[in-house]
C-alpha cells in the first residue's frame, strides 16, 4: 500500500475510507458525483474496457459455431470421443496429403526411371530390360551385364581399401551419404536408383578418386565445356580423367536432356555420354 | 450478462441451438478476449480450446449466469496456463503487425479504431499492474465476476481478493490521474 499512491489521499497513507467507493467501481455501479476526480476517471477508464464488443473481438465467432454444430449435435457421445474427434478433424487435411504426395513420389520415380533409361546410365541388366520393352538405347558396349546381386543386410558396406580404383563404380543411392560405396549394387540400392529422380540419372565419373573434392561439390552445377571441347561424334576415352573434362555439353546429347540431369552432382557423369559418343 | 432469459437460452443450446450457443459466445466473448490479453500473449488461440472445450461440457454443466461464466473464465485459465508452458517449451518470434493493418481506410473504421485505441490504451495501463492485481480487476470488472468466484479461481480468500483490487484500482486511478487517459 506505502508508495503506492504518493500523494493521490494527501495525509493519509493508507487510504482506507475509500475502499467503498472502489467496491463501487469494481461492481459497475455509478458512483457519487462528490467522488474525486481521479475516481471519476478511473470508472471511465473500466467502464471503457468493460464497454461492447470491438471489431475484431467477434472473429472467432464462425469457428465457436462450426466447433458447436459438431460436437453438440452428438449426443451421448464421450469426453474423449469429442476429443478425438477434434484432433481427427485438426488431422483431416494431413491425411489428405498423405495420398497426393504417395502419388506425386511414384510418378516421378517413374518418370526418372523412364529418363534414366532412355539417357543409357541404368546398369546393364536393367538398361537390357528398357531396351527391349520400351525402345532405350542398349546397354554401353565393353560393360558387362552383372547380375543382380541381393545384398544380406540393407545396411550400406563400408569401403576397403581394395575396393577402390579396382570395380567399376556403382550407382550409389545416396550420392551424399554413400559417396565411397562401391560393392555390388544391392536390391535395396536399385530400387533407391529409382526412387531418386534427381540423383538416379548420375554416376560418379569413371576413375574419379574416391572422397575427392570433386564429391564433395555435389550441389554445384554440371559444368558444361567449351564449345570447342566436344566434337560430335568424337570417341572418348574410358580411362580416367578429370571432372571437368571430355563431357558433352547437354546439347551435344542425342535426346533431350531431362531436367533432373542439369543437376547432377559435380563429379559423376550421365553413362550415357560415353555410349552416345562411342556410336 | 444476457440476464434473467440465460437459463432458456442456455437450455436450447444445450439441445444444439445454435443461435442460442451465439447469442452466449457474442455475450462472453469479448470479456474472454480481454481476460486473456492480460494473462497471456495467444488470447485467441486459447479462446478457441476454451470454448471447445466449454462447448463439450456444455451438457454437463448445471447453474445460473454467475456461474458458467466463473465456470468459462476458469477453463479460460487453464487453457492459458496450459499454453504458457507449450509456449516456454517451444518459444516463438510473434509477427510485427503490417502496416496497412494500422491505418483505417474509412471514417467508420476510423472511429472504431480510435475506440479501440482508447480501449487498448486502458487495458495496457492494467496490463502495467502487477500480474495478480489486474488479472483481479480484470475478473472482477470486465468477466463480471463476484469476489468469491475470482477467489476460486486464483487460489485465495475473498479478503485477500479484495485487498489486491484495491490497490490495483488505486494505483491505476493514480496513472490515469497522471498519464490523463482521455476515454
Amino acid at each position: 500500500m506505502h508508495g503506492e499512491m504518493p500523494g493521490f489521499f494527501p495525509g493519509r497513507p493508507g487510504g482506507e475510507h475509500d475502499e467503498p467507493l472502489l467496491d463501487m467501481i469494481l461492481e459497475r455501479r455509478p458512483i457519487p458525483p462528490g467522488a474525486s476526480p481521479e475516481f471519476h476517471g478511473l470508472a471511465r477508464m473500466l467502464a471503457a474496457v468493460a464497454g461492447p464488443a470491438e471489431p475484431g473481438d467477434l472473429a472467432g465467432q464462425d469457428a465457436a459455431q462450426a466447433a458447436f454444430a459438431r460436437l453438440a449435435s452428438r449426443p451421448g457421445t464421450s469426453h474423449a470421443a469429442l476429443r478425438s474427434a477434434r484432433r481427427s478433424l485438426s488431422e483431416r487435411p494431413a491425411r489428405g496429403r498423405l495420398p497426393l504426395a504417395a502419388a506425386l513420389a511414384v510418378a516421378a520415380a517413374g518418370l526418372g526411371s523412364t529418363a534414366a533409361a532412355f539417357v543409357g546410365v541404368l546398369p546393364s541388366p536393367i538398361q537390357h530390360f528398357a531396351h527391349d520393352t520400351i525402345g532405350a538405347p542398349p546397354p554401353p558396349h565393353g560393360v558387362s551385364a552383372r547380375p543382380l546381386t541381393v545384398a544380406s543386410s540393407p545396411m550400406p558396406r563400408h569401403p576397403r581399401p581394395s575396393d577402390t580404383g579396382s570395380r567399376r563404380p556403382a550407382v550409389s543411392p545416396d550420392p551424399v551419404s554413400d559417396k565411397t560405396h562401391r560393392g555390388p549394387l544391392s536390391v535395396h540400392g536399385r530400387k533407391a536408383h529409382g526412387a531418386v529422380p534427381g540423383h538416379a540419372s548420375c554416376i560418379p565419373a569413371l576413375g574419379q578418386d574416391d572422397g575427392g573434392a570433386a564429391g564433395d561439390a555435389q550441389n554445384s552445377v554440371w559444368p558444361s565445356p567449351a564449345p570447342n571441347q566436344v566434337k560430335p561424334g568424337a570417341t572418348q576415352s574410358p580411362t580416367p580423367s578429370g571432372p571437368s573434362q571430355n563431357r558433352a555439353s547437354p546439347e551435344s546429347l542425342p535426346w533431350p536432356l531431362p531436367s533432373a540431369m542439369k543437376g547432377c552432382p559435380a563429379g559423376t557423369t550421365p553413362y550415357q555420354e560415353t555410349h552416345a559418343s562411342g556410336r | 450478462m444476457i440476464g434473467g432469459a440465460f437459463g432458456v437460452t442456455l437450455a436450447n443450446a444445450r439441445t444444439g441451438d445454435e443461435a442460442a450457443f451465439a447469442c452466449i459466445f457474442r455475450d462472453v466473448q469479448p470479456a474472454l478476449l480481454r481476460y486473456l490479453r492480460v494473462i497471456t500473449a495467444e488470447p485467441e488461440d486459447v479462446a478457441g480450446e476454451t470454448w471447445i472445450q466449454v462447448v463439450t461440457g456444455l451438457r454437463r454443466f448445471r447453474g445460473g449466469e454467475q456461474d458458467f461464466r466463473a465456470w468459462l473464465f476458469t477453463i479460460a485459465r487453464n487453457r492459458a496456463a496450459d499454453a504458457g508452458r507449450s509456449r516456454h517449451r517451444r518459444p516463438v518470434v510473434p509477427l510485427d503487425m503490417t502496416e496497412a493493418a494500422q491505418h483505417p481506410t474509412t471514417a467508420d473504421a476510423a472511429d472504431q479504431a480510435l475506440e479501440a485505441v482508447s480501449t487498448q490504451a486502458a487495458m495496457e495501463l492494467i496490463k502495467s499492474l502487477p500480474r495478480e492485481q489486474a488479472e483481479i480487476i480484470v475478473l472482477r470488472v470486465i468477466a463480471g465476476l463476484d469476489a468469491s468466484d475470482v477467489a476460486k479461481m486464483v487460489g485465495k480468500t475473498p479478503g485477500a481478493v479484495r485487498v489486491a483490487a484495491h490497490r490495483g484500482l488505486r494505483r491505476l486511478a493514480g496513472q490515469v490521474a497522471q498519464a490523463g487517459v482521455t476515454l
